[in-house]
């Protein structure tokens, strides 16, 4: 059994009266790769703040690389790596300084870091732009210098919100490549996204949340249970799971 | 322009009833302004005319009555190009509001003319409310024709549209070399030292005063520059008048010469911005910053660099925080120019200070020797007060906003596995240390010049940095409590109300602590002590109530930090 390397208990996040996530518990595993799916203001990006210690839960526990979130933070983080959905970033450093910078909150060795800069650097096609400010990036590039900052540290565990939106088809395709390697050298990768075509093919599991509630947890062929035919689409589980096949059925309509 | 109507009357309509009285007041209080002035300026312009003064001055009044309209003009035209230069650029590359509208099925031509309006009308409005009252005072004290009074408000209308639209294609060429961001951030930067140095030096000749006397000749000569023969601009002041006077013919040549040519310009800068925006012309940086190829670093060329081995007993993310925030705030010039000011103020004050100082009428005061003693002593100790004066203006903006200005990006630093301890330790550092390295500059330069002994110069010190770091506590703690983490402007990084409640309590903390370095000098000299015990009681009660200033207020809001930015 591989070992756990991020585990939510009972989480829950409210705020005010609105319940963003309500009671989930899943497990992602050392080696594969986790699809965190679920419609627009579902509890995805809350969820994933919890566990990269963002944002406090309501109640509940995340543990990363066997800490607690809570408790043990500056041990979870070391284990983790981050990338958010809006890569925002000092505009004014440029990407080697900024992952310099990133190697130094995560207390790298200087040589250690520079050789791992240069390495991410070549391997991000950043290397032409390493001198230039962050501000002078295309947002493709930000979003590259940012999964860069994040592997810096070569994390355990990586989690990653939204980490293909306005990539091209390369760097779309270099970042999977290089999820992929990860997972296969034994890290925890975690990804939300909506392009479900990327989570079918990408991910080992898949997590669907809907309303903040976790509705389905397991393999593609476990999902498929979930549908009577047992040849479904990931398409077509998630919408079936998340109410969106009624809207599937107006738009079929209004056609 | 019916949506930027739209949005202003709705603005209004939901407004709270207060702020509505409010808003109306102000209408009427410019209104009141406005009236003043022209009051004021008949009043005036009527008694310039009369021959006594002429007489008296020995000023030819007739001709400096006839360069106010060239002079108003010349002030409405330069005044919107200068203006509406940072408002075009932010409304045209910046507001991102171009895209959506060029892509709507809107002629693009219109699209332009509404920037230009909203560029033009603010500062337009501003100008008016000087420029038309003059302009309407100098027609009724001469009895000037009616056609006179609709002309003036013509002549300022298109001179304006002239202006923004010659504004427009400068801020086009200027964005073609450099990024509109930059050029932007250069434009503040530019602007706000400008502004400094001109209001400063304006107090700083002031207390000069004796030196320099602009006589009522002199400002006459300045008035009398814009009555040039050759300058467009004097054209359409010479027109207004001899329409008002009923010089019928040459009034319209010039008035209409005038009008012509500036509806020309306005025409011509509005199809050549128009087709340099759209061509994507303008949009292309011409120039482009010579790239460094990028050189992995050698590590070990710079270990025994000795700030460097120094550097490492400092942990390495605190470290890492204060070589980024200074790297970000060297480069950013929008910063840069908030840490620029106090260095200016610095200055010119010591200067000032100074010259006051050898005015000082010690041996006037007719006190007791005790009293003079301790006037010396607090004389001597002034350059730290300087120092500290210099100190609280960077650390307000460095340790009150130290926090804030991590603005959208804090979201690194959170997700980094950095104790909230180091976090407050590295903004405590980014804030001390310009402010202390700057204060010593400034208490060196002074001893040197007051002649300060070794041991004055070195109680002068020790009093400065633990002043400043009881500051930084204190200013860093309500920059945390009050920390603005989602700001899209940086002029807005400092809205919350705790920020301004630092600036009181850093305010009022400032003179109580120095005063508990520099009174145990003055009771040890009331009571005949030996000054040794001044020195070792004020060190002793001074550093500890600044140490505890310093650490208290930070270690209050250690929690906070760990909740920042949820």
């Amino acid at each position: 059994m591989p070992e756990s390397l991020i585990e939510t208990r009972n989480l829950i996040k409210r705020y005010g009266d609105k319940v963003a996530v309500n009671n989930i518990s899943f497990d992602v595993y050392g080696g594969e790769v986790f699809g965190f799916l679920g419609p627009n203001g579902a509890g995805k990006t809350t969820t994933i703040k919890m566990i990269v210690g963002l944002l406090q839960p309501t109640s509940g526990t995340v543990k990363v690389a066997g800490y607690d979130v809570q408790t043990q933070p500056v041990f979870a983080k070391s284990a983790s790596g981050y990338v958010p959905d809006t890569p925002n970033l000092y505009a004014k450093l440029t990407g080697q300084e900024l992952l310099r910078f990133v190697g130094d909150l995560y207390s790298l060795d200087r040589g250690q870091a520079a050789r791992r800069i240069d390495e991410l650097l070549r391997k991000f096609d950043l290397f032409a732009a390493a001198n230039d400010t962050v501000d002078s990036y295309s947002h493709g590039m930000q979003q590259k210098a940012s999964l860069a900052a994040a592997l810096m540290h070569d994390p355990k565990v990586l989690v990653l919100d939204e980490p293909t939106v306005g990539l091209d088809p390369k760097s779309a395709r270099l970042i999977k490549d290089i999820l992929r390697q990860l997972a296969d050298r034994g890290a925890a990768v975690m990804l939300s996204t909506h392009i479900l075509e990327i989570a079918e093919r990408m991910c080992d599991r898949i997590g669907i949340i809907n309303k903040g509630e976790l509705v389905a947890v397991g393999t593609m062929a476990e999902l498929r249970v979930l549908d009577k035919t047992g040849q479904a689409s990931l398409e077509d589980i998630f919408l079936g799971l998340t109410g969106g096949a009624e809207e599937t059925e107006i738009a079929e309509i209004l056609k | 322009m019916r949506l930027r109507l739209r949005i202003t009357y709705n603005s209004f309509r939901h407004a709270k009833a207060s702020r509505k009285i409010g808003i109306l007041i102000l209408y009427l209080m410019l209104a009141g302004f406005g009236l003043f002035i022209l009051l004021l300026s008949r009043l005036f312009l009527g008694l310039m005319q009369s021959p006594e003064i002429a007489r008296y001055s020995g000023i030819d009044m007739k001709s400096v009555l006839t360069s106010i309209p060239a002079l108003i003009l010349s002030a409405v035209f330069f005044g919107t190009l200068l203006t509406s230069f940072g408002v075009l650029l932010q409304a045209l590359y910046l507001s991102g509001d171009m895209d959506f509208l060029i892509a709507a099925p809107i002629p693009i031509r219109a699209v332009f003319i509404v920037k230009l309006l909203q560029a033009v009308l603010p500062n337009f409005a501003l100008i008016s409310l000087f420029g038309i009252p003059i302009f309407f005072g100098l027609g009724i004290s001469n009895n000037y024709a009616l056609v006179y009074y609709p002309l003036v408000v013509l002549v300022m209308i298109v001179l304006a549209l002239a202006a923004a639209g010659l504004a427009s294609l400068l801020v086009m060429l200027v964005v073609r070399i450099l990024p509109p961001r930059r050029a932007a951030e250069l434009l503040a930067f530019s602007g706000g030292m400008f502004g400094l140095v001109c209001s400063q030096l304006g107090n700083f000749t002031n207390s000069f005063g004796q030196d320099i006397n602009i006589s009522g000749t002199r400002l006459a000569g300045i008035v009398l520059l814009a009555n040039t023969r050759w300058l467009p601009l004097n054209w359409a002041g010479q027109g207004l008048i001899a329409l008002g006077e009923s010089h019928w013919l040459s009034g319209t040549l010039l008035v209409g010469a005038t009008l012509v040519f500036t509806i020309v310009t306005f025409w011509f800068a509005l199809i050549t911005a128009e087709r340099w925006y759209y061509s994507g012309w303008a949009g292309m940086q011409a120039i482009t910053r010579k790239k460094k190829p990028y050189a992995p670093r050698s590590v070990n060329a710079t270990t025994n660099h000795i700030g460097l081995r120094m550097a490492r007993l400092v942990p390495s993310p605190v470290l890492g925080i204060v070589q980024k925030d200074f790297l970000t705030l060297r480069r950013d010039l929008r910063s840069l120019s908030q840490l620029i000011s106090p260095i200016i103020l610095g200055v010119l004050y010591t200067l000032t200070m100074f010259r006051s100082a050898g005015e000082a009428p010690i041996e006037s005061i007719e006190a007791s020797s005790w009293f003079a003693q301790s006037f010396d002593t607090a004389l001597a100790y002034s350059s730290v007060g300087m120092s500290l004066f210099v100190g609280w203006m960077i650390l307000s903006r460095l340790a009150g906003m130290g926090f804030s200005q991590e603005g959208r990006n804090y979201w690194l630093l959170k997700a980094a596995p950095v104790h909230a301890r180091h976090l407050l330790a590295a903004k405590f550092l980014v804030a001390y240390l310009p402010a202390l390295g700057l204060g010593l500059v400034f208490l060196i330069v002074i001893s040197v010049l007051d002649r300060l002994s070794a041991l004055e110069f070195l109680y002068s010190l020790i009093t400065l940095s633990m002043c400043q770091a009881g500051m930084a506590g204190i200013l860093l703690s309500f920059g945390v409590a009050g920390a603005n983490l989602t700001w899209d402007d940086p002029r807005r990084m400092n809205a919350g109300v705790l920020g301004c409640f630092g600036q009181i309590v850093a305010m009022l903390y400032l003179p109580v602590a120095f005063g508990l370095f520099i009174v145990p000098l003055g009771l040890a000299s009331f009571f005949e002590f030996p000054i040794i015990y001044g020195y070792l009681f004020g060190l002793l009660i001074g550093s500890g109530a600044t140490a505890i200033c310093a650490y208290v207020p930070l270690w209050l809001v250690l929690k906070k930090v760990e909740l920042l930015g949820e």
